[in-house]
């Protein structure tokens, strides 16, 4: 394979699409077969290869068109923009994105990338020892040879390994070391000398010179920036979900709500397949022997066929009740944003917001997007706390449909401005219902102090548990589906 | 399609046989046949996922052996099946010979080491009842399998198909394994149902078919509905890319677009208009739903297409 194609494969997994060794085996093989010709060709083969699904095929193809991209030193990067240079630029700008055009070709001739395919490619081995004949770089940016000067910064970038940048805060450094490898320092003493000189013709080279480098800088700096755009796509968002998974939730910033959002999708993703294939083992059930006996009359009463009793698929349902009062409704929004992206496997959601009074808003919530219908429901139901209004509203709205196959769940902190607590309402539903369970975002120490009515109300559920952060979210909600089902 | 034809002869011979498609379609055929890789298709209901399948069949000559997936499809309706029946008469018949065979041995051990030498086909592939999967297998120059909708069957028959997918062979716990002869070409469709294994899209190439293009579209009624003119048929194509805009349950796909190609040339339409689209809505929308949110846009999007029409004739 050549390193071409891994360094491709690398910027893909950067953007998210997943591929195993196999699929690049594929790869592999599909490139052997189709070659380099053809852009469009390879574009199709390669995305057939390795993307495998509609999500995967776009950031396929946007990572293939700027891997891809056709680039060369702009215009007037040499010391002199003649207009001769052309000719030698051209073979230049068929070097994608470096100067492997050679290996490449080597690979595609030779069926199955031999050493030798990749030693002829222009003597652009990525070994570590200098190339003898090495021209200097001065003559390179007098020339201006761009083709010469490309050739020169890929092969740099390789051997610092520009493919592991991860963060921004490495461009410089990579900048640095590939100008370094690229033999700057030699013309930074010939700038010099130039420049202390006497000879206004010498004089006159140095700054050419000295316009020439920064050209070159600019340009490092730009494919440094390329490379890192390609390499690190998600790295920084990453580790960005990593410690937003890790927040508390009411601590969470404005600014990162799209991002949040994003990943309760994907968690809730994860989720919903985890869950699906569960599902489905529970549905076998006993054997049915009068349907076995009626299906084997046939072979002459012995039993060849065995058919199945199947268990009925029970739906669980689940009713939340979340209170939306200041500190708690950062949490009830995540709580009923992931609910409601279950839909898949958890069908029978209701909801019910309150903290004055209490009421249903599985509709708002089903139809609408998650910021409007949590607008809403803060203005309808918004006010000081009152969990004993709340607990007879509902069981006076829903109290009927609690059976034993209802898991009630109900976020809050309990703080209750010293009203009655109403326990007894909750014990009610919790005989009749499969499951209470109370999840509180206040940390465990702080439940019982000031007005929270915590502990009577943790008399009456099955589990009463902190929920915080998103980490503690998917916690909940996974082990809710595990035990619904 | 036989081997050394490039992606753009498969192009011209699909194109021949009335299944027009754009480079991608071609090169996952290509692909498909030089790798000798299934080839799953995913896209929405409509855009010729099976029909590819059916073409390809057609221009390679081989014969095209369906499986529709379902839930509750298992190996004994996919793969093979003993001939029950037929196993049964045979121990009945092999009853009446035992008196035959048995003649003249002297003792349990000789019945016995005479009974092991009789040749025993009692699972043998005479008694085979071969399923789809199966008879591809053993279809001599090779078969066209089409696995219909694979997200519609289960998790299970899903990596029950993994060792014919990766290595073109089946095991029979009976009989060992069998190849095939000669290596079929494979194509699954999906609809995305649900999301299917990564160990199936693993052994796959995927290919992706979305909605066609204005051009796409157009050559597609022309090759399949030819009697519509030129001006109608670039009419009603635009209508429809501009129908697939709004924010309808279920699309038009493109099977929609020529079945309404065909009830606009039989009402002999030369020209869209609003009352004719109206009172033909129901064949390119099949949900009540969709056709009450489309009927008030008809008018606009019958303007754009009179102007597009026109503009593609000056032009």
């Amino acid at each position: 394979m050549t390193e071409v194609l891994s360094d491709f494969i690398r910027a893909l997994r950067a953007a998210d699409v997943r591929i195993t060794t196999s699929e690049a085996i594929e790869a592999g093989a599909t490139l052997a077969l189709i070659g380099y010709e053809d852009r469009e060709l390879l574009r199709q083969g390669l995305a057939q290869a390795l993307s495998k699904s509609v999500d995967e095929k776009q950031a396929f193809f946007e990572t293939f068109d700027s891997f891809f991209a056709f680039r060369s030193f702009s215009e007037g990067g040499g010391a002199q923009g003649a207009a001769g240079e052309d000719d030698k630029g051209a073979p230049g700008e068929g070097q994608s994105p470096g100067g492997e055009q050679g290996e490449q070709q080597g690979e595609a001739e030779g069926q199955g990338g031999q050493p030798s395919g990749k030693a002829s490619g222009q003597g652009m081995g990525a070994g570590e020892s200098e190339p003898a004949e090495r021209e200097s770089l001065v003559d390179l940016l007098e020339r201006g040879d761009r083709a010469a000067l490309q050739e020169r910064l890929a092969d740099a970038a390789r051997r610092v390994n520009l493919n592991d940048i991860r963060f921004f805060t490495q461009r410089g450094m990579f900048a640095v070391r590939i100008l370094n490898l690229m033999g700057v320092e030699e013309v930074d003493d010939v700038i010099a000398a130039a420049e202390a000189s006497d000879d206004p013709g010498e004089r006159g080279r140095g700054e050419r010179l000295h316009a020439a480098r920064t050209a070159l800088r600019e340009e490092v700096r730009d494919y440094v920036e390329k490379q890192l755009a390609i390499f690190a796509a998600n790295a920084g968002r990453k580790l960005r979900e990593e410690i937003l998974a890790d927040t508390r939730l009411n601590a969470i910033d404005r600014s990162d709500m799209r991002i949040m959002q994003e990943l309760v999708r994907k968690m809730a993703k994860r989720l919903i397949a985890l869950h699906a294939r569960r599902r489905r083992i529970a549905r076998r059930g006993q054997l049915d022997i009068r349907r076995t006996i009626r299906a084997n009359i046939e072979y002459d009463g012995l039993l060849f066929h065995t058919v199945w009793k199947r268990r009925r698929l029970e739906r669980p349902k689940v009713m939340a009740l979340c209170d939306v009062s200041g500190s708690v409704s950062q949490t009830a929004r995540f709580l009923l944003m992931f609910l409601y992206s279950l839909h898949e496997v958890l069908p029978n959601v209701r909801s019910f917001a309150f903290s004055g009074n209490l009421g249903e808003v599985t509709e708002l919530f089903e139809h609408n997007d998650v910021d409007y219908a949590m607008a809403e429901t803060l203005s309808r139901f918004g006010g000081s706390t009152d969990y004993a209004e709340a607990l007879e509203t509902f069981e006076r709205l829903a109290g009927d449909e609690v059976d034993h196959r209802t898991t009630v769940l109900i976020l809050g902190d309990a703080r209750n401005n010293n009203g009655e607590p109403r326990a007894d309402i909750l014990r009610k539903i919790h005989d009749r219902a499969r499951r209470v369970i109370f999840l509180n975002p206040e940390p465990r120490s702080s439940w019982n102090t000031g007005d929270s009515v915590m502990r009577k109300y943790e008399a009456c559920c099955d589990t009463a548990q902190v929920c915080a952060t998103l980490k503690d979210l998917e916690r909940v909600v996974s082990d809710l589906m595990r035990t619904a089902i | 399609m036989t081997s050394g034809d490039s992606v753009a002869d498969i192009r011209g011979r699909l194109g021949e046989i009335g299944y027009i498609c754009d480079a991608g379609i071609a090169t996952a055929l290509y692909l498909c046949r030089e790798l000798d890789k299934p080839l799953l298709i995913e896209g929405p209901p409509g855009v010729g996922k099976t029909e590819l399948a059916k073409a390809a069949a057609s221009i390679t000559g081989r014969p095209l052996i369906r499986l529709q997936c379902y839930e509750g499809l298992d190996e004994t309706k996919a793969l093979y099946e003993w001939k029950y029946g037929k196993q049964l008469l045979y121990t009945q018949v092999l009853k009446e010979k035992l008196g035959d065979l048995l003649q003249g041995a002297k003792g349990l051990k000789d019945s016995l080491g005479r009974l092991h030498e009789f040749d025993d086909t009692f699972f043998s592939e005479e008694f085979l009842e071969p399923r789809p999967l199966l008879k591809a297998l053993w279809e001599k120059d090779g078969a066209v399998l089409l696995i219909d909708e694979i997200d519609k069957a289960d998790d299970e028959f899903e990596a029950f198909l993994l060792e014919l997918l990766s290595d073109y062979q089946i095991s029979v716990p009976e009989l060992g394994t069998i190849k095939a002869r000669t290596t079929p070409l494979v194509f699954l469709t999906s609809n995305n149902k649900r999301e299917l294994g990564d160990a199936l899209k693993r052994r796959c190439l995927h290919l992706h078919i979305p909605f066609p293009d204005m051009a796409l579209e157009q050559a597609i009624i022309k090759s399949r509905v030819p009697q519509a003119e030129p001006r109608l048929r670039a009419q009603l194509v635009s209508f429809v890319q501009g129908l697939r805009k709004l924010d309808l349950k279920k699309l038009p796909a493109v099977s929609e677009t020529i079945d309404w190609a065909r009830t606009l040339v039989l009402l002999n339409a030369k020209d869209l208009q609003p009352d004719l689209v109206r009172s033909t809505l129901n064949v390119l929308l099949k949900y009540q739903d969709d056709i009450v949110e489309a009927e008030p846009e008809v008018g606009g999007l019958i303007a754009t297409a009179h102007k597009e029409a026109e503009y593609r004739a000056i032009n």
